[in-house]
């Protein structure tokens, strides 16, 4: 039964990365600028039509976009992601070099936000009409209204060149040993912008349902019955959690969005970075690498949530849902 | 209005004049009652008469927002001087509640031994191996198979959740046991079933016993009886004499339709 739902989930998640990776495949074809011109930046002009009818044979750039997005897509099926002329290296390399410094920045994000919004909002919704209730609401709205570029850049002016705290980019000192402690040192800015960016909408989320469970019919029995708050304040919480982990699922790509802002900003190389680089760049397989990859990590993340929702919630695990 | 119901003076909880508001309307009215001690006073009345009302002002629960006039005294101890706490330290120690809608009364992810352990042992301040020896033998005797406590409440039926309720009741050997329409969501092969449990635990623990219901079947089992209509006692007295000679029209309409 298992095996049966994890290959559904595999085939599934298959399925989203061909859609997502037809479409962004597409859309970077629409866009104006031609790779191989690109490719010889500001030469480009110079370039006569012959030679430019010969390099884009090079790169495939003449035939129909379903047949190159079928030779892409083929080739990734098998493992192959191409080559970057631009880097002159394989773009499997290139992905897998910025792929931790990624995975670091998301999952302390995540580690950070979901304990902190699940502390705040398990605080504020239990009193209800409390200052820290209507405060942490307020909160909420104004750093989901706040872009995370400026805040990144008002960050960057009050640590960085104003106080001389922290450094506003890369990752490691050029001086330093590139441990652990440096690295995380230049963290703390991009950290602190991604975090600041989310915990208040999901905190707002954990005190809404929160606030829903403690009216719920269950919680009055157990007040009516003298049980008392702190195993209240349990149950609450087990229930409370199960909507709110679903949507911290929803929003887990929007954490990849964020990171691209931030890696930019703070020059974090990482896939964001790359992302936006290769744009510029018009380097289309490793754009199409670096999207694919970013994929694969959402949809592993969403099946981990599904998983976690399966154990949460006994009626998805005993209903034969599974 | 002038209650009878006791003349020998031992009850438990006597209500004197209480009136609650809410928003400038008002719930109940007026309302004066004693509960004779170690019997079933059953309150009965149509929906929105103000039944459940008049039970959290006795819990004291009401809406935040609610005020409340008039007296309530727990043996000869006015509950309108008491602090919160102390009103939660009574829920805890002298009472036990019911209440109708059995599948929703559980949280849905925790296993009824759980539940049952927090409504009862955990209460009392004792540890869970003396409380599973007991529950189960409560269980058992209230025809539910022993493995209800490795079960969620929605794996169980809403018969059997309340009879994990009356289990709780059995457990707890409260003072008073209040029970607001306890078997209206329940079929009518459950709602007998647990009418027989309900005279099988008074028989046995002598608990007080306030029954809330709009059926008057359910009010038979009954001593003493208060019947309410639009947030006031209308009527009230021995179950038999009202059965006989009902006095309020309402109360009349209500006997008439009954047999
Ligand atoms: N929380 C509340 N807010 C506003 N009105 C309420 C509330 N609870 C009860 N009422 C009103 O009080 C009256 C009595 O309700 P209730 O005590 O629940 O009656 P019963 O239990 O007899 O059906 C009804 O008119 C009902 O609408
Ligand atoms: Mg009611």
């Amino acid at each position: 039964m298992i095996a049966k739902w994890l290959g559904k989930r595999v085939i599934m998640g298959t399925i989203v990365l061909i859609i997502v990776s037809f479409l962004s495949f597409f859309m970077m074809h629409a866009a104006p600028g031609n790779p191989a011109t690109a490719y010889y930046g500001g030469n480009a002009q110079t370039l006569t039509t012959g030679e430019k009818e010969r390099i884009e044979q090079a790169f495939g750039l003449d035939k129909p976009v379903l047949f190159q997005y079928g030779t892409w897509l083929g080739e990734a099926l098998q493992g192959n992601l191409g080559y970057s002329a631009k880097e002159g290296r394989p773009v499997s390399t290139i992905l897998l070099e910025r792929l931790p410094n990624t995975l670091q920045l998301i999952v302390l994000t995540l580690f950070l936000v979901t304990i902190t919004s699940i502390w705040l909002g398990l605080q504020a919704g239990m009193k209800e009409g409390s200052l820290l209730d209507r405060g942490l609401s307020i909160f909420s709205i104004a750093s989901s209204a706040i872009p995370p570029f400026w805040l990144g850049i008002l960050f960057i002016m009050v640590f960085s060149i104003t106080l001389g705290w922290l450094p506003s980019s890369g990752m490691n000192d050029v001086r330093g040993d590139g441990g652990l402690v440096d690295r995380l040192y230049h963290m703390v800015l991009p950290l602190t912008v991604l975090v600041i960016s989310h915990v208040g909408i999901f905190a707002r989320f954990l005190q809404d349902s929160v606030k829903v469970e403690n009216h719920s019919y269950y919680v009055q029995v157990a007040r009516a019955n003298g049980v008392s708050e702190r195993e209240i304040r349990s149950m609450i919480l087990r229930n409370a959690v199960i909507p709110y982990i679903n949507y911290v699922g929803v929003t887990i790509p929007s954490f990849f969005g964020g990171s691209i802002v931030v890696e930019t900003l703070f020059s974090w190389s990482g896939l964001g970075q790359l992302l936006v680089k290769s744009v510029m760049v018009k380097d289309f397989p490793v754009l199409m690498g670096a999207i694919l990859i970013i994929g694969v990590v959402v949809v592993i993340c969403l099946f981990i949530i599904d998983v976690l929702m399966i154990c949460l919630n006994p009626r998805l695990r005993r209903g034969g849902f599974v | 209005m002038e209650v009878l119901s006791n003349k020998g003076g031992d009850h438990i909880f006597k209500i004197e004049n209480v009136a609650v508001h809410l928003n400038g309307k008002y719930l109940i009215h007026d309302v004066s009652f004693t509960v004779p001690k170690g019997q079933i006073t059953a309150v009965i009345g149509e929906s929105g008469s103000g039944k459940s009302t008049t039970l959290s002002a006795l819990l004291g629960m009401l809406p935040a927002q609610a005020v409340m006039e008039g007296s309530i005294l727990f043996n000869e101890r006015n509950l309108m001087e008491l602090s919160e706490q102390e009103r939660a330290g009574l829920r805890k120690k002298h009472f036990f509640t019911i209440f109708q809608d059995a599948t929703n009364s559980f949280s849905p992810t925790l296993k009824i031994k759980q539940q049952l352990y927090r409504l009862t042992a955990s209460r009392l301040g004792q540890k869970e191996e003396a409380f599973l020896g007991k529950i189960t033998a409560i269980l058992k005797d209230l025809n539910l198979p022993e493995d209800v406590l490795n079960r969620y409440p929605f794996e169980l039926s809403g018969g059997m959740l309340q009879r994990c309720m009356l289990a709780c009741a059995f457990y707890n050997e409260p003072d008073v046991l209040m029970a607001d329409e306890p078997t209206s969501a329940l079929d009518m092969l459950h709602q007998q079933e647990f009418i027989k449990l309900l005279k099988n635990l008074h028989a046995r623990l002598g608990a007080t016993i306030i029954l809330i219901t709009h059926d008057l079947g359910v009010a038979a089992i009954a001593d003493s009886m208060i019947v309410m209509k639009n947030g006031e006692i209308v009527e009230a007295g021995q179950v038999a004499e009202i059965f006989k000679e009902p006095k309020h029209p309402y109360t009349k309409r209500l006997v008439a339709n009954h047999f």
